[in-house]
């Protein structure tokens, strides 16, 4: 059936991008004059036998077209190559990032669309009176301030009040009983996530408020209005109903923004994610560990993607046709 | 009543002047947005001639706060903050431009080449955009900084070959409705080559949309050379907005209080992007007008009580 | 008392700059349960403002002065608010066009109980029944309630919109432009089943149209509107056959006649601007039998014959008290 068909469709696209994404990670890597990874006198510290087994590994002596297909291999197992700076897998790494990663940018991305979205109705609603202006203005001020300038600013504001780093204190002598270092590192999530949240935000505000706008201008308010119904439904279950589809799509392409203000949060807070991770590797020239992190980063927003497109084609049933 | 959306050809048809007036003349979003651009592009020009101290020689104490002589206090290098910003702001900007350039005129020729031939080429190209537009930017951009070295041209090199996509698909819709006009098909009727309908017709009609798009992606050009360089991936040695933030983190400014290492670098950025976002969306709202009509306010209708009776009554 | 009694009723819109359009002038007409009444005129005479004002469903631009009745209740005296109350339970509408009118991502069934569930009219598997049965009542079959709005044709989703009107029993049916949107097939169906429902239900109907064969068709009175007032109103017979007023008389023979071998004659110019006070008759520009009255004086409704009363010099009777 059509809705069968939409879900195949759009899965094999994220498919494909998988595949661009691991090619152009190849090709950057691999392929391009100066590339750190072939060239392996640029690996810190490397001793013979390192060289020996990388080269190996990576069949760096077999021509390029054979380090594709291995290089495809090594991923479909998992196995994204060692770090430079840690001598451990790059996967494992990765991993224990991003479990670090996931919490805050969560709380921050849903606390940004919930914040986006309020807003965003209750601008639309009390269109061209001074609130509305007001809360439009300080929406695009606030996604036009460098994300770092934003973390930065707090920082400035409640250091002292709140960790300034971190995500956990590092200095217990004991581990602490488990609801206590929940506590701990909610404590360490607040001002990361609240960053996230103000930098991502107001683009949502802006895209809801003209979606609504448009929304409620269409004949189906009226037939709600005409029903009876109260102001809270006619908003709510009618046209915010309607206004938030064009939000599922907005979401969607907001993730690379979001991932990348993820990453430059980290760095301020040492928050130990991946974005920080990341970096660290920049630092020491661990190109595997970049690489490896580009392509997870890119694996999730790619699925993410999907799950946004699953939720659009729930949301809006006009999309089998 | 339908809801109405202006052809976008229709609006920017021959009269491509004509029309950025009326926008300027009716929104006052679009007259302060471009004021702002104006602004700072004059203020980089002249930036050599009025800032007050040297943007590089220190002439102050470490993190000596605003004062008489230092409006906005000095960084970590003693150097004076006023003067480094106006400074920074001419790199920053030129950033912004050359990427956004390079942004254009690749996302141009895409469109172009994409929207007027069709095909095959027409079918690779948009399959290529869309996953490029999947891939997160800065994450991209980070990785291809550090492969190829810290330095202002890859930065902007960077920036542009990330950011054509959108600047494709909108030229590419244009040309692909302008194309079918029955004018063209006359034109190439009468023998005149590809390259001269292009030009002469095509391009005249993308005009006003252009520039909104041009303008908008300076806005994250700028963002993104900000990011770019806080990550210490742009050349160290020059002063940019983003390399003075980049010092502020990295060289303790917050624990040291000295906000205005950090404050008004901001507020120049925001100023610029939010004048680009302005004037750009201005732009792209007069293009594609909405229905004034709402069928919900939270305001209500008014009673007025009746005076007289019958057909007097008012 | 009649069921619906409208009495001296006054529209303005404000226009920006202080000044404001008197879009509906001292409009009065009355209704009994079952009896059909047409407000005809052409685009921007005031019939359908005329009608949203019947349910207060105005934009926060407009004033209201005058009384609508509704079996002797006076419902917009309370403002917004009040006139809530009344809508859908004692008057409901069908909106010009049901693509529009009906919420594109709620189900046609749901739509239907919306306002029964609101109005505690019923609820759960009582309302899904009696929708069903509405359905079914408007020739569609009841389990196409489980669909959406962009799967029904055109003729289907407009009876669905009567069936919706029609959800909380009201007692006036407001109807505008119910066929314009609908191929001529269509429409006699969508009319037939609209006498059909009054006859049976015993609803009074208010039908906007510009099309006076509809009227004729459906309607035993109507009133004829042309610059916001009403200029004649009557039995339709009487407006056919022996218009009193010019403009009645223009607007009929304006219709051609598939039959006949009248020539289509039109009528010259275009109303006048409703922003300022109009000295002398409206109509008089576009007369085509002017007296000189007719320059300063502006005419009132007179009785020209049982039941019907026209607005024009050349009627001499007596004054409408």
């Amino acid at each position: 059936m059509h809705r069968a068909d939409y879900v195949i469709k759009r899965g094999f696209f994220a498919l494909v991008t998988v595949f661009v994404a691991i090619t152009i990670n190849f090709f950057l890597f691999r392929v391009l004059p100066g590339s750190a990874v072939t060239d392996l006198s640029r690996v810190p510290h490397a001793t013979p036998q390192l060289r020996r087994a990388l080269t190996v590994e990576f069949g760096l002596d077999r021509p390029k077209w054979e380090q594709y297909l291995l290089y495809l291999r090594n991923l479909l197992h998992g196995n994204m190559g060692i770090s430079f700076a840690y001598q451990q897998p790059v996967s494992h790494l990765l991993i224990a990032d991003l479990k670090n990663t996931i919490p805050m940018v969560t709380v921050g991305t849903f606390a940004s669309i919930v914040v986006g979205v309020v807003s965003g109705v209750l601008s639309a609603q009390r269109r061209g009176s001074v609130p509305d202006h007001i809360s439009t203005n300080i929406a695009i001020f606030a996604y036009a301030f460098p994300t770092q300038w934003l973390g930065l600013m707090l920082l400035i504001l409640f250091a002292g009040i709140l960790p300034a780093g971190g995500m956990e204190n590092q200095f217990l002598l004991t581990p602490e009983p488990f609801w206590q270092h929940l506590g701990d590192i909610t404590t360490h999530m607040i001002l990361p996530a609240a960053t996230l949240m103000l930098t991502a935000y107001g683009s949502f505000t802006l895209v809801v408020r003209s979606s609504m706008l448009e929304t409620m201008g269409e004949d189906y308010v009226l037939t709600a209005r005409a029903k009876g119904l109260s102001d809270r439904l006619i908003v709510w279950r009618h046209a915010v109903r309607n206004a938030l589809l064009p939000m599922v799509t907005l979401i969607a392409l907001s993730l690379g923004y979001i991932v990348g203000g993820a990453l430059l949060i980290e760095v301020i807070f040492s928050w130990p994610g991946i974005g920080l991770g990341m970096f660290t590797a920049i630092g020491q020239r661990d190109y595997p560990m970049l690489q490896g992190g580009f392509l997870i980063l890119t694996f999730s927003v790619i699925l993410l993607n999907f799950i946004a497109d699953l939720v659009y084609f729930r949301l809006d049933p006009r999309i089998s046709e | 009543m339908s809801l109405q959306v202006a052809d976008p050809q229709a609006a920017g048809a021959g009269r491509r002047a004509g029309f950025l007036l009326d926008v300027l003349r009716e929104r006052k979003a679009a007259v302060i947005g471009l004021s702002i651009i104006v602004f700072f592009i004059v203020l980089s020009l002249v930036a050599p001639y009025i800032s007050p101290h040297s943007a590089t020689a220190q002439t102050c104490a470490v993190y000596a706060p605003p004062s008489l002589h230092h409006w906005l206090g000095c960084d970590d290098g003693g150097i004076d903050m006023l003067s480094e910003i106006m400074q920074g702001g001419r790199i920053s900007l030129l950033v912004g431009f050359a990427a956004t350039l390079v942004a254009m005129v690749i996302g141009g020729g895409v469109g172009i080449g994409s929207g007027y031939f069709g095909g095959w080429l027409d079918a690779l190209l948009m399959r290529i955009t869309d996953y490029l537009l999947v891939i997160p930017d800065l994450v991209f951009m980070m990785v291809i900084a550090d492969v190829w070295g810290a330095s202002l041209f890859h930065v902007i090199m960077v920036i542009g070959i990330l950011e054509w996509t959108t600047t494709a698909r909108i030229i590419r819709a244009q040309v692909l409705s302008v194309r079918e006009r029955v004018y063209i098909k006359r034109t190439k009727g009468l023998g005149a080559s590809n390259a001269r309908i292009i030009w002469r017709h095509i391009l005249p009609q993308v005009g006003p949309l252009l520039i909104a798009n041009t303008v908008l992606t300076v806005a994250i050009a700028i963002y993104l050379e900000t990011a770019l360089a806080f990550l210490g991936l742009e050349d160290p040695s020059v002063t940019t907005w983003g390399t003075i933030l980049e010092h502020a983190f990295n060289r303790t400014a917050v624990s040291s209080g000295a906000w205005w290492a950090i404050v008004p670098d901001g507020f120049v950025i925001a100023l610029v992007i939010v004048g680009c976002f302005l004037f750009g969306q201005a732009i792209e709202d007069a293009l594609n007008p909405r229905l004034k009509v709402s069928h919900f306010s939270m305001r209500r209708w008014q009673l007025r009580p009746l005076v007289g009776r019958g057909p007097g009554a008012i | 008392m009649s069921l619906l009694e409208v009495n001296g009723l006054h529209v303005w819109f404000d226009l920006p700059g202080g000044r404001q359009v008197h879009a509906v002038n001292g409009v009065s007409f009355s209704l009994d349960a079952g009896q059909r009444f047409g407000l005809v005129g052409e685009s921007g005479c005031g019939k359908t403002t005329t009608i949203l004002a019947l349910m207060g469903l105005l934009p926060p631009t407009a004033s209201v002065a005058g009384e609508v009745l509704i079996g002797g209740k006076s419902i917009l005296a309370g403002g917004e608010d009040t006139v809530r109350r009344y809508r859908w339970r004692e008057i409901a509408m069908v909106f010009q066009s049901a693509m529009n009118a009906l919420n594109p991502v709620k189900r046609v069934g749901w739509q239907i109980t919306e306002p029964m569930v609101y109005h505690g009219i019923a609820k759960g598997a009582e309302a899904r029944k009696r929708a069903g049965d509405l359905l079914e009542m408007v020739g569609i079959p009841a389990a196409a309630g489980e669909r959406y709005p962009h799967e029904f044709s055109g003729g289907m989703r407009q009876r669905a919109a009567i069936a919706m009107a029609l959800a909380c029993q009201p007692k006036i049916l407001l109807a505008d432009e119910p066929t314009t949107a609908l191929d001529v097939m269509v429409q006699a169906q969508i009319l037939e089943l609209l006498t059909g429902l009054c006859d049976e239900l015993g609803l009074a109907m208010v039908l906007v149209t510009h099309d006076l064969p509809v009227v004729a068709h459906l309607c035993e009175r109507a009133a004829v509107m042309y610059a916001g007032e009403v200029v004649e109103n009557g039995p339709v017979t009487d407006l056919y056959h022996a218009a009193r007023h010019p403009y009645t008389r223009l607007l009929f023979a304006a219709t051609p006649d598939l039959y006949g071998e009248d020539r289509v004659t039109s009528i010259k110019g275009a109303p006048p601007r409703l922003d300022r006070e109009i000295q002398g008759c409206p109509f008089r520009p576009r007369c085509d039998v002017p007296l000189s009255r007719c320059e300063v004086e502006h005419p009132v409704l007179r009785t020209a014959g049982p039941d019907h009363q026209a607005a024009c010099h050349r009627n001499e009777a007596v004054d409408v008290a």
